[in-house]
């Protein structure tokens, strides 16, 4: 018979990237649909950009708090805001 | 003459955010006729992330319309949203339109947030359970109401806003699973079915810059990710897609020039 993690215990892999992908749209606090999950090795790795830096350690925080057994790396950037420096002719 | 449109997308504000546009807004009046907010402008749709809008987009020296999309419906406050944006000077197009003068030209704005579906021979269709229906339904009452509000335009050149994608071209970033969720041929058909210039659309943020629609409308997804700036801003010289005999043959009478 195969081995499998007790219920409950581990958090389903296949099942993880899932719920924190809806966790961090659906937490109003939050609400981002634009931040990717990829499960790496042992870690989960969160990529994308949001608007603020605040918005960045929520949802570090967020994460931390429901998958507290999940080691979690962060890569995700701020979206730049400067006036832009090229215009596109449309003719 | 060249008509200059400011866009963006998907700012998402809340109070976190205000402030962050604002230097980049301040020199805009110098480099665009008008702004257009293509959707997602605040975080999850409450009336007091609409006064961050407010605040951040409001007394610029340009018009400034607006869409809405599915960010800014989620908690139910879409009267009090509009009701505050309208205060600060944001016009609220819901498949509506407004014809504005700039410098001698009369520029058409037709907007609708839009919806998914698909795109075409991938798509949904009105078949099956009530839910299905009414998803599908949504979708093509808002690109009815999105085609009407641009062939009735009086005006010298069309621009239409949504907030969901009209074609897939400017998804290609995205996974193709979650098109359906993205857009819908029905708003690409909408816009093709009068004489425009220029469509531009936000909520695919992880899509691309340039598309363009069946009928050759040029397609431009302006969400903040996508685009990484303050806004993009875009020319448009004449002559104008209306002003063409015979591109699109189904605009009604007296909606071209
Ligand atoms: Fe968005
Ligand atoms: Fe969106």
């Amino acid at each position: 018979m195969t081995q499998r993690g007790a219920a409950g215990t581990d958090p389903p892999d296949d099942y993880l990237e899932a719920a924190i992908q809806r966790l961090l749209t659906e937490c109003t606090e939050i609400a981002e649909q634009g931040i990717t999950v990829t499960r790496r090795d042992h870690s989960v790795l969160l990529c994308g950009e949001v608007e603020s830096a605040r918005r960045r350690e929520e949802i570090l925080r967020l994460v931390v708090e429901h998958f507290p057994e999940v080691p979690v790396t962060v890569d995700i950037g701020l979206i730049r805001t400067q006036a832009p420096t090229e215009v596109e002719e449309l003719r | 003459m060249v008509i200059r449109i400011a866009a963006v997308g998907d700012v998402h504000l809340d109070q976190d955010v205000v402030g962050r546009f604002r230097p980049a807004l301040e020199q805009l009046p110098e480099s665009a006729d008008v702004l257009l907010l293509a959707g997602d402008l605040t975080r999850h749709g409450t009336e007091s992330e609409a006064r961050c809008v407010a605040t951040e987009f409001g007394d610029l020296g340009v018009p400034v319309v607006a869409v809405l999309g599915n960010h800014d419906h989620h908690c139910d406050e879409v009267p009090a949203v509009i009701r505050v944006l309208e205060d600060a000077g944001i016009l609220v197009l819901e498949g509506t339109n407004v014809v504005l003068e700039c410098a001698g030209v009369r520029l058409g704005i037709a907007g609708a947030k839009g919806f998914g579906g698909g795109f075409a021979g991938r798509c949904a269709s009105e078949f099956g359970e009530p839910e299905m229906k009414a998803f599908v339904r949504t979708t093509s009452a808002i690109a009815d109401q999105l085609g009407e509000a641009l062939r009735e335009m009086d005006c010298d050149l069309r621009v239409a806003l949504t907030h969901y994608a009209p074609v897939p071209d400017t998804l290609a970033g995205e996974p193709p699973e979650i098109y359906p969720f993205l857009g819908s041929y029905l708003l690409g058909q909408a816009i093709d079915s009068a004489p425009t210039e220029l469509a531009l659309h936000g909520h695919a943020h992880a899509g691309s810059e340039r598309g363009t629609t069946p009928g050759g409308v040029r397609v431009r997804n302006v969400a903040h990710p996508v685009i990484k700036q303050a806004y993009s801003v875009f020319h448009l010289h004449p002559p104008y897609a209306g002003a063409t005999a015979g591109k699109v043959s189904a605009v009604s009478a007296g909606g071209s020039s």
